[in-house]
């Protein structure tokens, strides 16, 4: 059977949902006639029209805030934020109407809208075409963020988010677009917001990450099972509200925990999940919970040396989990 | 309120065009706002409400006259002076009420801040208070209307202050290009809280900023509110006929602070005595009275008849009691995703 990547199933979710109901429109800087830049559209202009694939001008006050505005009165928009660089312009609309409008108006309007941002590094994108700034979201409820790993949480979790009556910022990593592949199947499948993926069982650490760190992190388990450590793998995939429940099995199985992000370490998802593991399940922890992140600099830097100094890797989370395992 | 064009009042001073039911329908509502918004200002200094008001008092006209005769399902994308646009859309007054009591009965239940009007069923949206953030939502609502295929419109409201703001003109570009049913209306009061509007821009006409998004822009007296009126319902039909957007431009004046807490020493008495001589009630009273539509008698009938109106909302909403503080909980996420909540 056919192998799906990771952005066919973007797209192959965009085309069935849209197929599916008619208020689900498009919207985006190049996402008409040249189908994105990473070719997530391609061909929908043609299936669908320009009136539901609009190819946007340079406006992402407007792609957030108009979108927000559709989703008022009955649509089910799902914008474009080309490069997650370049969303904060979007950040008043994001932050003060799309969060927060189910809140202010007392349940009245809400926003089903999904807002698809292409992020991440580890593809020489350079300084301002590598960013993942989940945390920016994660820290405003009302908010639901996601980033899949795989092919079929790809396509699986944005069906999902378009069904829902919720606003969702779903995160897709843009080195994951054609290297990460599966086959998926025929028929029509969602993947819940909201639960985690144990991906992997283990009995000595639990490794926690999510979008490109989780492969990162399966490599890691992986090696480290070479040097008899067993290591439990959970991909959360929904990082807002995040999968509690099966952190904390986890932990209270393997009593040891590495938290991978991409991001920098300050302020980030993994600063939450390790401080609700110490309130939590404290009395399991064997160890220290540990991080493995991003650098605490403004951005990933550009000459690949430097970029990959920045990010965690296989080596530098089987480095992480040693430490502890040592405690 | 449909506004009929059956009797249209022929008369040398009645330059308008409008007929009778109109002129006395706008005029009421007219009323209805300033005595509503007089009352409001009562309250607060009363202690009778939370936080602070923002009294749109002066510039009733602007919201008034462009939302008489809209439909149900018309969207206002307010700012935080639009009471006319509430009270003229039809929304129950214990509702506008009742939001500035932030009471359980309040359309937002409290949650959001005085003054913050909204109520779905006639279209308002509840705004927030990041200055023409509702311009780019209430656009993106004309969008929506276009992919439906339906011709509702929008009515964007916003000050000549929030035009400096860069999402606000990424609004009316999009506007632009896509003809979108959208209607702004620049209250151009001279004042954006403290700054005067010639620290907001370089040109005079807050209108011409429509030339560059390729629609009409105009500037008319925004205390008169047959003339918005008649100028607003030009560019409603010319918007649900698809033929695009308009920005009007009201000249107008709020006679109160910012907010109750601000005392607007910023500008001068004559400044303000000069406006007071235009008040937009007194405007329409005279022209309803030039044309025997209006006697002094009927005018204090109905100025009791609204009074009553609003005692009734008012003490509905008085005696009502505040949500219980729980309800913080709610609203955040649909039912699919209840907030954990932590015992205190």
């Amino acid at each position: 059977m056919k192998k799906t990547t990771y952005i066919e199933a973007i797209s192959q979710a965009l085309d069935e949902e849209m197929a599916r109901d008619e208020r689900v429109f498009l919207i985006g800087e190049d996402i008409g006639v040249y189908g994105g830049v990473f070719k997530a559209t391609k061909g929908l202009l043609d299936k669908y029209g320009a009136e539901r694939v609009i190819d946007a001008p340079i406006s992402e006050v407007y792609i957030a805030g108009g979108s927000v505005g559709a989703a008022l009165v009955g649509l089910r928009p799902v914008p474009e934020i080309q490069f997650a660089d370049f969303i904060t312009p979007s950040m008043d609309q994001i932050i003060q109407q799309m969060a927060k409008m189910r809140y202010r108006t007392g349940g009245q309007w809400t926003c089903p809208m999904t807002m698809r941002v292409c992020c991440g590094a580890d593809v020489g994108g350079g300084l301002y075409h590598s960013q993942t700034n989940e945390q920016w979201f994660f820290s405003q409820p009302g908010l639901i963020v996601v980033m899949p790993a795989t092919a079929y949480d790809a396509k699986g979790l944005l069906k999902s988010a378009i069904r829902g009556d919720d606003p969702v910022i779903y995160f897709e990593h843009k080195r994951l677009y054609r290297w990460i592949k599966e086959e998926l199947p025929e028929e029509d499948f969602t993947v819940p917001i909201g639960k985690a993926s144990l991906r992997r069982e283990g009995n000595d650490v639990t490794l926690v990450s999510y979008g490109l760190m989780y492969h990162r992190s399966m490599e890691a388990a992986q090696a480290l099972e070479k040097d008899g450590v067993s290591v439990e793998v959970i991909d959360m995939r929904t990082l807002l509200p995040w999968d509690r429940e099966m952190i904390f099995e986890s932990v209270k199985k393997t009593s040891k925990v590495v938290l991978v992000q991409e991001s920098p370490k300050t302020g980030g998802v993994m600063a939450e999940v390790a401080a609700a593991i110490s309130e939590e399940v404290f009395d399991y922890l064997d160890a220290p919970v540990a991080r493995v992140c991003g650098l605490d600099v403004p951005v990933v830097p550009f000459a690949p040396p430097m970029e990959h100094y920045f990010l965690p890797n296989a080596e530098k989370i089987s480095k992480a989990v040693k430490n502890i395992m040592e405690y | 309120m449909p506004a009929t064009k059956k009797k249209a009042v022929k008369s040398k001073a009645n330059q308008f065009d409008l007929s009778e039911e109109t002129m006395l329908g706008l005029y009421t509502n007219l009323l209805k706002t300033r005595l509503l918004d007089e009352r409001f200002r009562k309250l607060y200094r009363q202690g009778r409400f939370a936080g602070t008001y923002f009294s749109a008092v002066g510039q009733e006209a602007t919201t008034v006259g462009p939302c008489y005769g809209l439909r149900d399902e018309d969207i206002i994308a307010p700012s935080h002076r639009e009471i006319g646009a509430s009270v003229t859309k039809g929304v129950p007054l214990d509702k506008i009420a009742g939001q500035i009591y932030a009471r359980e009965s309040s359309p937002d239940k409290g949650k959001s801040h005085p003054c913050h009007y909204g109520w779905k069923s006639k279209g308002v949206i509840t705004p927030a208070s990041t200055l023409a953030g509702q311009t780019v939502v209430g656009t993106g609502c004309a969008m929506g209307f276009k992919i439906q295929k339906k011709d509702n419109v929008v009515l964007a409201f916003f000050g000549e202050g929030s035009t400096s703001r860069g999402g606000w003109h990424e609004a009316l570009n999009y506007a632009g290009i896509h003809k979108l049913s959208v209607v702004y209306i620049c209250q151009n009061n001279l004042w954006a809280e403290s700054v005067p509007s010639t620290l907001q821009a370089g040109i005079k006409n807050f209108s011409d900023r429509a030339k560059a998004y390729g629609f009409p822009g105009v500037t008319i007296d925004g205390n008169n509110v047959f003339t918005v009126h008649k100028t607003a319902s030009e560019a409603i039909a010319r918007a649900r006929q698809g033929k695009g957007p308009t920005l009007i431009e009201c000249l107008t004046y709020r006679w109160y602070g910012h907010s109750e807490i601000d005392p607007a020493d910023y500008r001068s008495e004559v400044e303000l005595e000069k406006w007071k001589k235009k008040d937009p009630v007194k405007v329409a009273e005279k022209i309803l009275m030039d044309l025997n539509l209006l006697t002094t008698t009927k005018r204090e009938a109905l100025v009791e008849q609204l009074n009553q109106e609003i005692d009734a909302a008012i003490s509905s909403v008085d005696k009502d009691k505040y949500a219980e503080p729980e309800e913080a909980y709610t609203d955040v996420y649909s039912e699919q995703f209840p907030v954990r909540r932590v015992d205190w």
